[in-house]
């Protein structure tokens, strides 16, 4: 899903994904379980075990998986300043837009 | 005021009813912000009032239970903003209608409370019931034994697949099709709390099957003014009725034009989903 976006914005772009607070977590696993959207992934020999591993697989706007968590480890950025982000990029890409258009 | 209300009435003809639904509209086109709408012309020839629907707001005044008044709006695709049905406002008022077309006191009392109902409810329109469509055309597209629908058109819909439908200030919130889909047998719905207040992309409570838990995530910004307590007994209506019966919450809207900065009207998101659905499973 190489050109994967959210309202037009490439997503690579918009920065939203799952935080894991290592200090609070206890290696559960729910999140893993719970997501649809291979973003964790699970290295048993590995420490922590538990690995953003695909941040931008994760929906944006999605914060379900926090929600499975007991120890309330996993945080997600501001979603003010991220929709507000999204409405900066779309806007100067609009306007951009419009200039290779009065150019041509 | 300077709002404008076109008023479509019953034909009037058939029953004392629907002669009251005529007088009614008789003495609202006193008033010079109303436009009158023949249900027999706009039949023939929509086009002839197409500037007046335009301008103004479509209040729909039906006699009966037949609701003649309203299907024809619904027929023709037009947005009803406001209906009253006379022999509701009747039986309300205790009066008994019969067939005979009369006028006397009782049925000048009904002509009243029905203009008095329009006319409190086009100042407070913010204020009112969110008025369901009368109908709803829908698009599908299949893939592989799955056949999606969208409706035509009066939704919006954000990329979480959710959508929603205003009506004035108020406006209805749920799942797409394709979300109850993936679902399937739908088994709870766990609505948020009336008098929340939400921004867009907030977290509007969630519903469950034995497959999976689905956040809906809110398209607009507002506050909750309704659950559809509907589905505390048929949660099901969501996987029958998902723009529909399946309704979710009923929010005051606080910004939607700021909202639908992000969101996708509904041929937008008829080929958004096309995408996904394409791209989901290869
Ligand atoms: S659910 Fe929470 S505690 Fe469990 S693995 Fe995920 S982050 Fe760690
Ligand atoms: S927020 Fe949603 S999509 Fe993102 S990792 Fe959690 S469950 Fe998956």
């Amino acid at each position: 899903m190489s050109e994967s976006t959210f309202m037009g914005v490439e997503r690579d772009r918009i920065d939203w994904s799952p935080r894991i607070d290592f200090l609070k977590c206890n290696d559960c696993m729910d999140c893993v379980e719970f997501c649809p959207h291979q973003v964790f992934e699970v290295d048993e020999n590995a420490k922590p075990k538990l690995k953003v591993k695909n941040p931008n697989n994760c929906v944006v706007f999605c914060r379900a998986c926090s929600k499975t968590c007991g120890p309330d480890a996993i945080t997600f950025p501001d979603k003010a300043e991220t929709t507000k982000m999204i409405k900066a990029i779309r806007k100067a890409e609009k306007a951009a837009e419009k200039e290779v258009e009065a150019n041509e | 005021m300077s709002e404008t209300i076109c008023v479509l009435p019953c034909n009037g003809l058939d029953k004392c009813a629907g002669d009251l639904s005529r007088r009614a509209a008789l003495q609202l086109t006193q008033s010079e912000d109303v436009e009158l709408i023949c249900p027999v012309l706009l039949n023939q020839n929509k086009s002839r009032y197409e500037k007046a629907l335009e301008a103004g707001d479509l209040t729909v005044i039906d006699g009966c239970n037949t609701r003649c008044a309203s299907k024809l709006a619904g027929d023709l695709g037009l947005a009803i903003k406001d209906k009253v049905n006379v022999s509701e406002v009747a039986k309300a008022l205790d009066i008994k209608l019969g067939v005979e077309i009369r006028e006397d006191q009782e049925t000048q009392a009904v002509v009243q409370a029905v203009l008095e109902k329009i006319n409190s409810s086009v100042i407070d329109r913010a204020e009112s019931e969110f008025v369901e469509p009368e109908s709803i055309d829908y698009n599908t597209f299949s893939h592989g034994k799955f056949i999606f629908k969208v409706p035509t058109a009066n939704y919006f819909f954000n990329e979480n697949d959710c959508w929603v439908t205003v009506s004035g200030k108020l406006a209805r919130i749920g799942v797409s099709d394709y979300v109850q889909q993936n679902l399937s047998d739908i088994l709870y719905v766990d609505p948020p709390e009336i008098g929340d207040e939400f921004e867009q992309f907030d977290d509007l409570g969630s519903i469950e099957s034995s497959k999976a838990v689905f956040e809906i995530i809110s398209p607009v910004s507002g506050t909750v003014v309704a659950v559809n307590t509907g589905l505390n007994d048929a949660p099901e209506l969501v996987n029958e009725s998902p723009y529909e019966k399946g309704w979710l919450v009923e929010v005051r809207l606080s910004d939607f034009e700021e909202d639908q900065d992000l969101l996708h009207d509904c041929p937008a998101y008829f080929e958004f989903l096309q995408r996904k659905v394409a791209e989901v499973d290869v």
